[in-house]
């Protein structure tokens, strides 16, 4: 996938376990980053610095706050990634299913092109 | 046995499973690999398998040849037109193809390389199609959230679900 498409960005986010840790912690609600960084043998600025990847991905938005900016989780991306692979998947499922039907009637047709 | 291999929801018929980044579907038709190829490859034949069984596919571009476009529009009542497009990367007739799978969402075009292989033994063919995906904790991340589907406001239960990953 291009890097610039907005899921192969979801995807590359989420390919880490810290900024999985980080979804995880915020799916139970907003927290600075201090408390972010709380959990992790990590500095700060190591947390900031996954902090913008999951931001730059639309994963997580800061509080409107001006000292204490929380971060908390954003959904919509995480769904979108997960319609396109459920999409993905569907789509391939049902197509070879309908193959198997048409490579048997194309089978049917030579057979009987080759009787008459 | 490949340990990085998840089932991915497995049918009676059709194998499913994600490899790292991959998303690997297999399946054996009882029919000779030159019938397979053209199956695929055919733009009158395409239209009668590909996509759900109430759509209509019309294909408008199919050059197959590396480098050749391909574009198929699938319709269906209640919903838009649903084009996929891509282009084709290599090209090894009977024994398969490389191409670029991509379909347009509300965020634009997706997609990315996708392969099928043919392998025939005994008259019949093994069909195995690939996808890259990205990561394994991608399908993983994205399949475990599509499971909690609706009711992805309850953090609770995205919490959970997330820490398991």
């Amino acid at each position: 996938m291009h890097e610039s498409d907005p899921l192969s960005v979801t995807f590359a986010a989420l390919a880490d376990p810290t900024r999985r840790a980080i979804l995880a912690r915020l799916a139970t609600g907003e927290a600075s980053v201090t408390d972010l960084a709380e959990p992790f043998a990590m500095t700060q600025p190591a947390i900031s610095k996954h902090l913008r990847v999951l931001e730059r991905a639309g994963l997580i938005e800061r509080g409107r706050q001006a000292q204490y900016r929380p971060r908390r989780l954003r959904a919509e991306p995480l769904r979108t990634a997960a319609d396109w692979i459920e999409m993905y998947r569907q789509h391939w499922e049902v197509s070879l299913g309908r193959l198997d039907d048409v490579l048997w009637d194309l089978q049917a047709d030579e057979r009987e092109g080759a009787e008459r | 046995m490949n340990t990085t291999r998840i089932d991915r929801g497995s049918t009676d018929t059709t194998t499913i499973y994600s490899d790292d980044g991959d998303l690997v579907f297999e399946r054996t038709f009882d029919a000779p690999r030159t019938l397979v190829w053209r199956a695929f490859t055919d733009p009158e034949i395409v239209p009668r398998w590909w996509g759900k069984r109430d759509s209509t596919t019309t294909v408008t571009e199919m050059d197959v040849r590396p480098g050749g476009r391909w574009r198929y529009v699938s319709s269906a009542p209640g919903r838009d037109d649903v084009v996929f497009f891509g282009e084709y990367l290599e090209v090894d007739a009977p024994s398969g193809f490389r191409w670029t799978f991509n379909f347009e969402t509300e965020f634009g075009p997706m997609g990315g390389p996708e392969s099928h292989t043919f392998v025939e033994v005994d008259g019949r063919t093994t069909v195995r199609s690939v996808g890259h995906m990205g990561s394994v904790e991608a399908i993983d991340g994205a399949l475990a959230t599509g499971m909690v589907e609706g009711a992805i406001e309850t953090w609770d239960r995205l919490a959970e679900i997330l820490a398991e990953i």
